[in-house]
């Protein structure tokens, strides 16, 4: 279409009984683009903190394959996509000035051909969201790292995965990724993430428990090049520092030589897993005898050291106990406490919480979650919790 | 499935808001039609004049900006669960012009030509 000119929106302006001398003097002639309804344009509306991000150069991503919801990710949060419809129209328009900026700049045209864009009758929305990381155990439990010796390792890289790839297949941002592969005791091997095998971890863990019994060094105090130096025959070096890693706080004396303070909460737990994965469930008394005979001495058993690992049933006469882990459960919300419901008709507070903590978003509390997806009523004089809806 | 900022500054574009929908004149294609024209009051107020309609908005800082998402390679619409394939920023709006008032018609029908 031509151009407006001058004379033409004037005449528009007569025609409208608007008075010129109300206005300022330059005007938009807006149209429509080559590519307007192409429809090849969208919005997205940014969180705080995400506009300031994409204006210092960095990247936001889009992840999610094609049986997921797609999630927004920046360099360290992610975000649920869901499209808003407004009742209005749209239009985006390159190069218009707002009059703050027409008034700031004298020379401005006369005449400014806008073009519109694109247009638009809804935008996406972003909301905050716990980061989907089940996956990324899911992913590294396809093939966990047996050793050195393990044929199946020296021969395929199927289902290995690099940092790469895992970026590609996880919902959640860089930095999210890469504190869950720590929290995780994840370790890269030939450039590939891997998660232990547990066998072979608690056989890499005794050997250093075992070498921390026989030389006699403090808990607190066990040298990195000592266990090199002795178990390197044994194991690979990097698992052998790997496992002190996992189990261990490492700091470094005032000679410079590098120590690790052995985590006893950690190691009792693994134990204690070990010991529970043979059955179904134990007698509570037993296990806890075995329990405590069975960690390295000077460390101390204590229940709650296996919060989200293993549940105790003080219904039963005699009490038990049996491995309950929070990360095979569901990541949905309510999936989850149908899970939980399904094991247990009723949790106290105490009971529950270790299994749902995880799923508190951004200043939620266990609390709220409890409100939201269950019933409280009491039961012996305590309270208890129970599902909300009735249990297929 | 990224998308990032361009090399340079982002663009800072405007986003023009309107009731009802668009629709080229004569069932015509819409690309290079025109929309009308807008001006501004000298309090800054923005007027549009749209075929025989006139509106006045307001100018209205977004409290949450907008990133413009241009589609790399032409695939298709995004799906509802989720958009889907290569995305770049083309640009931010900070800044929306909202037509909320009903159109005042045009009495007269044809513009005059000069």
């Amino acid at each position: 279409a031509a151009m407006r000119s001058r004379a033409e929106v004037d005449a528009t302006l007569q025609t409208a009984k608007v008075n010129p001398a109300e206005l300022l003097p330059a005007v938009h002639c807006l149209s429509f683009g080559p590519q307007a309804g192409g429809g090849e344009c969208c919005l997205l509306q940014l969180e705080p903190g995400l506009c300031a991000e994409l204006e210092a150069g960095r990247s936001l991503v889009i992840r999610g394959e094609e049986d997921e919801h797609a999630v927004l990710c920046s360099k360290d949060k992610t975000y649920d996509m869901k499209i808003a419809d407004t009742s209005n129209m749209l239009l985006f328009v390159p190069g218009c000035k707002t009059p703050e900026e027409l008034n700031a700049d004298p020379a401005s045209c006369n005449i400014i051909h806008s073009q519109i864009a694109g247009f638009s009758k809804n935008y996406w929305e972003l909301r905050r969201c716990r980061p989907k990381l089940k996956k990324l155990r899911k992913l590294l439990m396809e093939d966990p790292y047996k050793g050195p010796d393990s044929w199946k390792d020296q021969t395929s890289t199927f289902s290995k995965y690099t940092t790469e790839d895992l970026l590609s297949l996880i919902q959640a941002s860089e930095e999210e990724i890469l504190h869950q592969l720590q929290v995780i005791d994840a370790c890269k091997i030939e450039g590939y993430w891997r998660i232990l095998d547990f066998d072979y971890e608690m056989k890499l863990l005794n050997h250093v428990t075992q070498l921390i019994d026989s030389e006699s060094w403090p808990l607190s105090k066990v040298p990195l090049s000592a266990c090199l130096e002795e178990l390197g025959s044994l194991e690979p070096r990097e698992m052998i520092e790997h496992i002190l890693l996992s189990y261990g706080r490492k700091y470094v004396d005032d000679a410079g030589e590098v120590f690790f303070e052995m985590r006893e909460d950690k190691i009792c737990r693994a134990i204690a897993q070990m010991l529970l994965q043979n059955a179904v469930k134990f007698n509570l008394s037993e296990f806890e005898e075995v329990w405590q005979q069975s960690v390295p001495e000077g460390m101390t058993t204590r229940l709650d050291q296996l919060q989200g690992l293993a549940l105790v049933d003080k219904s039963s006469r005699p009490e038990t106990i049996f491995l309950l882990k929070v990360e095979d459960l569901p990541e949905d919300n309510q999936e989850r406490f149908n899970s939980l419901f399904g094991i247990r008709q009723k949790w106290t507070e105490v009971d529950i919480t270790p299994y749902i903590q995880d799923l508190c978003a951004e200043k939620q509390t266990v609390g709220a979650l409890l409100t939201k997806y269950a019933r409280s009523s009491m039961l012996n004089g305590i309270k208890v919790y129970n599902s909300r809806r009735p249990i297929s | 499935l990224s998308h990032s900022g361009g090399t340079g500054a982002l663009a800072q574009w405007v986003l023009v808001e309107l009731q009802g929908e668009v629709e080229p004149r004569q069932g015509g294609d819409l690309a290079g039609s025109l929309l009308g024209d807008l001006h501004y009051t000298c309090e800054g107020v923005p007027v549009l004049i749209v075929g025989h309609h006139i509106l006045y908005g307001k100018v209205v800082q977004l409290e949450k900006p907008f990133a413009v998402l241009v589609k790399q390679g032409g695939a298709p619409q995004p799906s509802p669960a989720g958009p889907h394939g290569h995305y770049t920023v083309t640009a931010l709006i900070k800044t929306k012009l909202l037509f909320k008032t009903r159109p005042k018609p045009i009495i007269t029908h044809v513009p005059r030509k000069v």
